[in-house]
Parts: structure tokens; C-alpha cells; sequence
């Protein structure tokens, strides 16, 4: 059988199979309204990191269809691919809790809101009945609004006379507080975003800024561009996606940054790089032990930190750690950036002091560009928990619980009898899950945070959770968070954009989030749940007497006048009209604050002020700079468990992944957790990429997927924590800095064998 | 000897299947390993190198702005709907919309984006504008 067609017949054919392609792939254009636009755009902040991006919410018909960037908030329109997929997560409302449930035999059962409000309230009451106040206990979030930190604060602390409020935040910016705190006598950042616009050198240590402050490291990575004498310097042991742009990546031994900063301070001193102008008029050294000395004695402390010294404990070479530090101090504006490499460690504040020290050493401070700048992981640690002083030794606007003046004068505030604050500070974020693990404290109001995962060397807390005698209100959205396993009440938290209030980002941003759509379901928002437990409590209503979100802030707004917080300026009806103001802000014609401290931009300090800067926090209006000696972490590698194990994040996810693992391109960017390992030690092992590898630590143990790559030095592992089938905490330790009381997940000892 | 009309109809059911098999082929093979179908990078560094290596050097890839972003998945999940070619109005405004009225006011509105400026190859390293060439 033969078939005669001819070339022209085959060429229509092929025509036509090729029209009906391009049907598939016709290029469409900006002109024109896109399919599916919105009705409106609502004003919010992103749900995720401490960058605290603007987005515009886009609903149709009353879902959320899409987001964009804000214009006019300081990420200037962009994204990352995170809040990108917020449409997604938001719409996951199969996976939410959409009404309160009472845990009866073990498993959780539907009840009202009044049936699960009066449970809890009877759990309460009872204990504070029998044990007293301090056997209650809040834990809340920085990813909770400020009106809600700021609520619960005051009916534990000033409704039920309980200092035992804390939150996530001192799993990860308790030493950055604590830096701040010791070195300037206030906690928050000097400077601001502004000020990645300016610099010439960029420090970032412990920090991997490109996966989880995105947009930021854009904003680095464009100023590079727009200068490329701009120099980066990149220090982390991990070689990860941020030091794609870095001229020096230094890698180092966990733990050793400590003696690297001080070397690198030794370098500065003797090329002759320090400013003696500026640490003479504005820097106190002390030692370790709190004793004010001189810069003689500070030159004498550093000689155990030459370099060469620096290079036997760090594994850096002498001549790297003369290179930074002089391209640190030669640069004309020096901004260093910092995460949780520094603060979540045994060290933490330390290691924010000797950061601090480099620019109180060199005088890169106050000037644009030049300065010493925490970057916040979550965000609504600065402005929800942080500001609001919701932690146990905390007050509102840096007062603290231990000093009478500082509790009489919030008591005048609230209105309060005087010595309703209870003068002692509460227990701390582990001391606390401790005492509820024990059974010493009977009742907890745990509220958007997931501590089943989040908390480190978790099998003893998920343990002390199963108890009997004590009782957990978990309020929620997602069903699926790990600590839903163990609460006796799960009430329906209303999410995201289901509700409106403050987020304060990293740098001292304030920014309203407006509400885009009705919360789902029977859901509240935490405010409402939070008021509804008060008035039940029986707290004085003259003491909770807010009817609203509006009301909290507005109260929150007048008692950080009387304070250097003052953000008075910040209306609600100021909030709406623009994309974020940064505090202080003390009128409502003040454009916000960039610099701190400087005179001419802090309201703070008289137009007339003698000095440039006055660090008005400390006594003399000086900074301080701590002779930190390097200390090892809390559980070096040793015979037995000769590796390290540092956990983190990745782009992909955010923390515990109860967001971002309903967006389905998210969970398949990232499905499951893996073990990062180090070409060489994979080699030593006989591990290949994708064999199972276990990981032991003297806690647990636990069968990874291996990733082998040069990104982790050798002797490091790194495994990141958002997978809930994979719980990294089981294998970290709660050992905390006796300062800042945050815990050290960054390094512990663990040892891997191919499985 | 095959009659005439059998034989228009063999070429017509021919051009249906490759018709098909261009359309429907990426996304058979995006059913191999559906659970990490996002980490497109992992396997379209083999499939596709030169497009991969353009989105890696360029400003997309260093700040990771994932091929998912624009792309968004061939079974169509997620905040974005799959395109090969992205719309301008759903993606690129997610980000660029600033930028976007800017360039309207001032010199009119080309109606897609990608005439002038290159969506993978937005190096850091060379000029900004140079339009990407690769089709593979």
C-alpha cells in the first residue's frame, strides 16, 4: 500500500498542525484589563519575614485573587516568591480551623464558642485560684498583630497581675535585644532600609540574606550594581545562595565569629583605622564583668585576638581577617547585617556587642549608610512583642518590670493602682515550657505560634504537653499545626487578611494592615478572642476597656509618648492613607525617623543638642563597648558526635510551614526536609546524593535525605526546619544565653552514619 | 494502493497527534516526579541548560525569583496560571507595576514587555537590554 500526496498537500497539513499550536501559545499584552482583575486592592503587609514588604491584596467577589507589591511602601512594588503565593494559602480553607473544638478522650470535638471560652476560663481561674497568678502563663508571637501582643500583655500583666508573658520572638531576637540593650541602653536599630541605599561595605555575619530577607538582599544586590566599588563581605560557614554576590565569603568554625570580630577589631586598632574622635566623645569601654576602664585596657584585652591567635580557633587565615577588617573600616559607610547566625546561640549577645563594637571602634555610625543593623526574622517581633514589652521582664515602650519607677509610671498610664504590676519578672520562653512541662504551671493561652515545632529539643515540651494536669488553649488557623496534637482547646483564629492591625518590621516601620476579607467560618480575630477572655476572666473593664482594634492602638499611640518610642504622630487615619511610618513619630506632621540618635532626625534630641549624637538610653549619653571574651558553644563536637548540626531556613518556607505548605507550588519547590552535607564528608561517609542519612544527636535521631553539595563546610551539617514530618528540634538543645535567654539552635554536636 | 481520502485523513489524525504531543508533552512529563514539580531549576538545568544557566546568572536568579513565579505550574496549581509565556498583566505587575506606569507615562505603553526587555538573560554582569536568544 502506497499513498501519493504531494509536497503541497503535506506543507497544508503542516500548516494547520501548526495553527492549531499557536492557538496554544498566543503572546498576550499589557493593553487591557488582565483576566480575573480585581474589584479592589487592599493596602496590607506580607504575612512572612521581617522585611515587612507592602503588598496591595487584590479581591474579586470577596476572595483574594491576587497580590502585589505596595508602591509605596519601602520594598517599592516587589515581591518574593513567598507573598507571591499568599492567594494560594489564603484560599486554603479546607485546611482551617473554622470553629472551636474541646479535646474529650484524647480527640478533639466540635463545641461553641461560649462552651470552649468558658472551659478555658474555668482552667484559669482555677489555677490562679489555688496557685496563684504566676501558675498562668501567655505565649505569643511575633507574627501576631501589635493590638494583640499589646492586649494580652496588659490583661496578664495589669488584668491578672501575671508577668509570665512571652513569646516566639525570644527564640530569636532576645539577643539582638539584649546587644542593643547592653550597648546603647535601648533596644531597635539606629538606622533603617535607607541606609542600604548609602553604604559603600556591606558586613552581613550570620545572615543568608538571599532566602530569608529576599527583597532586602535585592536592595543590596542593586546597590552593588549601581556601584560595583561597593564591596560585601559575607561570613558564614555555609557557602549559601547570599554569597553569590559577596567579594570575600569567609567561612569559619560554628561558634568562632567571636574571635574573628575581636581580631578584626585588633586590625582596625593597628593599621590605625579606628576613629578616636568619635569613640573618645562617645564610647565607654567596659570589660566583661562590668567594669568601666579605658582604651588602653581595651588594646591589652585584644591581644589575645591577633590575628594569628584568631586563625588557630576560627580556621580562618590571619591575612583574610586582615583583609576584612580593613576593607570594613577603610569603606566610607559600613552597614553590617545580621540574623539569626549570631542570635540564636549561648553567645548571642556577646556576638551582637563585638558586631557593635566594630562600628562604635570606627565611627561607622549615624552617618547614612554606616551602621550597625539586626535584621528581624518575623514581622511582628519588633513592633508586636519587642516594643510593646510583651516578654516577662518587659513593660511597653523599654520600661522594665523590675524597676519601680518604670512600673509606677506605666501604672499612671493605665490608670492602674499603684503596685498592681507584680514587681517580679516571669519566667522565660524555656524556663516557662519547663514549668508547664513539669506541671507548675497549670494553664497556658498559647496564640499564633506552633511550639510542638518551634521550640528546641522539643520531645521534652511535646511530652510535658501530654500531661494531665495541665491545660493549653491553642488559638489557630491551620489544622494541621504540629501543636494542635496537644492543645485541650483549639480556638478558630481568623487569618492574615481577615482582620486588621499593626505590623512593625525590621526597621522600625509601623505599617497597617488593612482587612480584605471576612473571616472564614466562625473564626475571629485574635483581638475579639483576646477581649472575649478578659471580660470573662473578669478582668476590670476600666482596665480592658477597648471596644476595638482602633481603640487598642490608639491607647498603645498615647503611652508611647511619654517615652523615646513616641509614635503619638501615628494616627490610624495617618496609617491608612500612607504605607508605613517609622517610629519615632511624634506629630502627625513628622515624616518618621531614620536615624536614632543623631541630632537634627531623632525628635528625641533638642535641634540645640551640644553633641552630634546622644546615645539617650544610657546614663551619660554613651555607647558601650564589651570586652567579649570568645567563649564555645554549649555542646562542641567531641569524639562521640564529631560534627556540628546548624538548622534554618530556606526561601521556599516559611518557619514551620503551615503556610506555605498549602501553596502547592511552595510544597513542590520544597516538599520534605533534607540534610545538607559537605562534598567531602559525604565522600568519608559513602553518602551520595539522595541516599538516606542518619543523624544522631544526644537528644534524637533522625533519617534524612543527603544533599551533597560545597555549601556547608566540612564538618557542618545543615537541616532546615519547616517540615513537620521531619522535626529538626527533636535533635537541638534548649541551652540558652543566661543574658538574652535565647536558646542555641544554631550549633550542637551530632554525628552521621549513611542509613 | 491507499485511496485518497484514507490517506487525508492518516495526515489529519497525524497532525492531531503531533498537535497534541506539543501541547500536552510538557506536562506528561511533569507527572514524573509531581511532589517536586516546583523545583523546576533541578531538572531544567538538564532539559534546558541555556535558558536555566540565563535565569541562574541573571537578576531573577541571584534574588531567586523561581521559574514558578512567572511560569507558575503545568497542572495549573498555585497563585499564578501556567504559561510558557507569561501574561504581563498577572505576573510581571506583581512586582514591575511601579516601574510598568512609569514607563507608560513617559513613553507609552509597549504591549509586551519582553520586546525590549529580557526576561531570563537580565544579567548583572552585561548590559541590561540584550534580548535573549536561546530557545532552548
Amino acid at each position: 500500500m502506497s499513498m501519493k500526496l504531494t509536497r503541497r498537500e503535506v506543507l497544508k497539513s503542516a500548516a494547520a498542525a501548526s495553527a492549531f499550536m499557536a492557538l496554544n501559545g498566543t503572546l498576550p499584552d499589557l493593553a487591557g484589563a488582565a483576566p480575573g482583575e480585581p474589584d479592589k486592592w487592599v493596602k496590607a503587609v506580607c504575612r512572612f519575614c521581617g522585611t515587612g514588604c507592602g503588598v496591595m491584596i487584590g479581591v474579586k467577589n470577596g476572595k483574594v485573587v491576587t497580590v502585589k507589591g505596595d508602591p509605596n511602601n519601602h520594598n517599592q512594588g516587589f515581591i518574593c516568591l513567598k507573598g507571591a503565593e499568599l492567594p494560594s494559602i489564603v484560599n486554603a480553607t479546607k485546611s482551617r480551623v473554622t470553629r472551636p473544638y474541646i479535646r474529650k478522650n484524647g480527640q478533639l470535638e466540635p463545641a461553641s464558642w461560649d462552651e470552649a471560652m468558658d472551659l478555658v476560663v474555668s482552667k484559669f481561674k482555677a489555677a490562679i485560684k489555688e496557685h496563684g497568678p504566676t501558675s498562668v502563663a501567655y505565649y505569643g508571637s511575633g507574627q501576631a498583630l501589635t493590638e494583640e501582643s499589646y492586649l494580652a500583655n496588659k490583661i496578664w500583666k495589669a488584668g491578672l497581675r501575671c508577668n509570665n508573658v512571652e513569646g516566639n520572638p525570644r527564640l530569636c531576637m532576645a539577643s539582638a535585644v539584649g546587644g542593643y540593650y547592653t550597648s546603647f541602653g535601648k533596644d531597635e536599630p539606629i538606622g533603617c532600609y535607607d541606609d542600604i541605599d548609602a553604604a559603600t561595605c556591606f558586613f552581613i555575619i550570620g545572615a543568608n540574606m538571599s532566602e530569608c530577607h529576599p527583597i532586602l538582599f535585592k536592595r543590596v544586590a542593586a546597590r552593588k550594581q549601581a556601584d560595583p566599588n561597593v564591596k560585601i563581605i559575607v561570613v558564614d560557614p555555609r557557602k549559601t545562595n547570599t554569597a553569590r554576590i559577596a567579594d570575600i565569603h569567609v567561612s569559619f568554625k560554628p561558634g568562632t565569629d567571636l574571635a574573628i570580630l575581636n581580631a578584626m577589631a585588633y586590625v582596625i586598632i593597628d593599621e590605625e583605622l579606628d576613629n578616636p574622635r568619635f569613640y573618645n566623645k562617645y564610647v565607654n569601654f567596659m570589660t566583661n564583668d562590668k567594669k568601666k576602664v579605658d582604651f588602653k585596657a581595651y588594646q591589652k584585652f585584644l591581644q589575645d585576638y591577633t590575628p594569628e591567635k584568631a586563625e588557630k580557633i576560627s580556621g580562618v587565615p590571619a591575612d583574610t581577617i586582615r583583609k576584612i577588617a580593613k576593607i570594613f573600616a577603610e569603606s566610607s559607610a559600613t552597614m553590617s547585617l545580621w540574623t539569626m547566625g549570631l542570635n540564636q546561640r549561648i553567645r548571642g549577645v556577646w556576638a551582637n556587642n563585638l558586631t557593635t563594637n566594630l562600628h562604635l571602634l570606627t565611627g561607622h555610625l549615624g552617618k547614612p549608610g554606616a551602621t550597625n543593623f539586626s535584621l528581624t526574622g518575623q514581622p511582628n517581633a519588633c513592633g508586636g512583642v519587642r516594643d510593646t514589652g510583651s516578654l516577662c521582664h518587659l513593660l511597653p515602650a523599654g520600661r522594665m518590670i523590675k524597676k519601680a519607677k518604670d512600673r509606677a509610671a506605666l501604672e499612671k498610664q493605665w490608670g492602674l493602682k499603684p503596685g498592681t504590676i507584680a514587681p517580679k519578672p516571669g519566667l522565660h520562653t524555656i524556663a516557662l515550657w519547663n514549668a508547664f512541662s513539669e506541671g507548675k504551671i497549670k494553664a497556658m493561652f498559647v496564640l499564633c505560634t506552633n511550639p510542638a515545632q518551634s521550640l528546641p529539643n522539643v520531645n521534652m515540651y511535646t511530652e510535658g504537653m501530654k500531661r494531665k494536669d495541665n491545660f493549653m488553649v491553642l488559638s489557630e488557623p491551620f489544622m494541621d499545626a504540629e501543636t494542635v496534637k496537644y492543645c485541650d482547646v483549639l480556638l478558630p483564629a481568623a487569618f492574615w487578611c481577615e482582620k486588621r492591625g499593626v505590623y512593625g518590621c525590621t526597621e522600625r516601620r509601623y505599617s497597617l494592615l488593612m482587612q480584605a476579607i471576612d473571616p472564614i467560618g466562625e473564626c475571629r480575630p485574635d483581638v475579639d478572642i483576646l477581649l472575649d477572655f478578659a471580660k470573662r476572666m473578669g478582668v476590670d473593664p476600666k482596665v480592658i476597656p477597648f471596644k476595638n482594634v482602633d481603640d487598642i492602638w490608639d491607647e498603645w499611640r498615647e503611652v508611647s509618648s511619654a517615652t523615646p518610642y513616641n509614635f503619638k504622630g501615628m494616627t490610624r487615619a495617618r496609617q491608612e492613607k500612607e504605607s508605613g511610618i517609622r517610629w519615632p513619630c511624634p506629630t502627625e506632621d513628622h515624616p518618621g525617623t531614620c536615624h536614632r540618635y543623631v541630632r537634627g532626625e531623632d525628635p528625641n534630641i533638642p535641634k540645640d543638642y551640644k553633641n552630634k549624637m546622644w546615645f539617650y538610653g544610657t546614663k551619660d549619653g554613651k555607647a558601650r563597648l564589651w570586652m567579649r571574651p570568645y567563649a564555645p558553644a554549649a555542646e562542641e563536637p567531641d569524639a562521640k558526635y564529631p560534627m556540628v548540626l546548624t538548622t534554618g531556613r530556606v526561601i521556599d518556607h516559611w518557619h514551620t510551614g503551615t503556610m506555605t505548605m498549602k501553596s502547592p507550588v511552595l510544597r513542590r519547590s520544597f516538599p520534605n526536609a533534607y540534610v545538607e552535607v559537605n562534598i567531602d564528608d559525604a565522600k568519608k561517609h559513602g553518602i551520595k546524593n539522595g541516599d538516606n542519612v542518619l543523624l544522631e544527636t544526644r537528644r534524637d535521631k533522625m533519617i534524612f535525605q543527603a544533599k551533597v553539595s560545597d555549601v556547608c563546610r566540612p564538618g557542618l551539617v545543615f537541616v532546615p526546619w519547616f517540615d513537620k514530618n521531619l522535626i529538626i528540634n527533636k535533635l537541638t538543645l534548649n541551652a540558652f544565653d543566661k543574658g538574652s535567654k535565647q536558646p542555641e539552635y544554631k550549633i550542637c554536636a551530632v554525628r552521621i552514619k549513611k542509613a | 494502493m491507499v485511496p485518497a481520502k484514507t490517506g487525508w485523513i492518516i495526515l489529519v489524525v497525524i497532525s492531531l497527534v503531533l498537535w497534541v504531543s506539543f501541547s500536552w508533552a510538557g506536562q506528561i512529563k511533569h507527572l514524573v516526579a509531581p511532589d517536586s514539580a516546583a523545583d523546576c531549576y533541578a531538572c531544567h538545568k538538564k532539559a534546558t541548560p541555556i535558558i536555566a544557566e540565563n535565569w541562574y546568572e541573571s537578576k531573577h536568579g541571584v534574588i531567586l525569583v523561581k521559574c514558578f513565579v512567572c511560569h507558575g505550574q503545568p497542572d495549573g496549581q498555585g497563585s499564578v496560571p501556567w504559561a510558557v509565556s507569561p501574561d504581563p498583566r498577572i505576573v510581571c505587575t506583581k512586582c514591575h507595576d511601579p516601574a510598568i506606569k512609569r514607563m507608560k507615562a513617559k513613553f507609552g505603553l509597549a504591549p509586551k514587555c519582553y520586546t525590549c526587555h529580557p526576561f531570563h538573560q537580565n544579567s548583572l554582569h552585561h548590559r541590561a537590554y540584550s534580548k535573549s536568544q536561546s530557545k532552548k
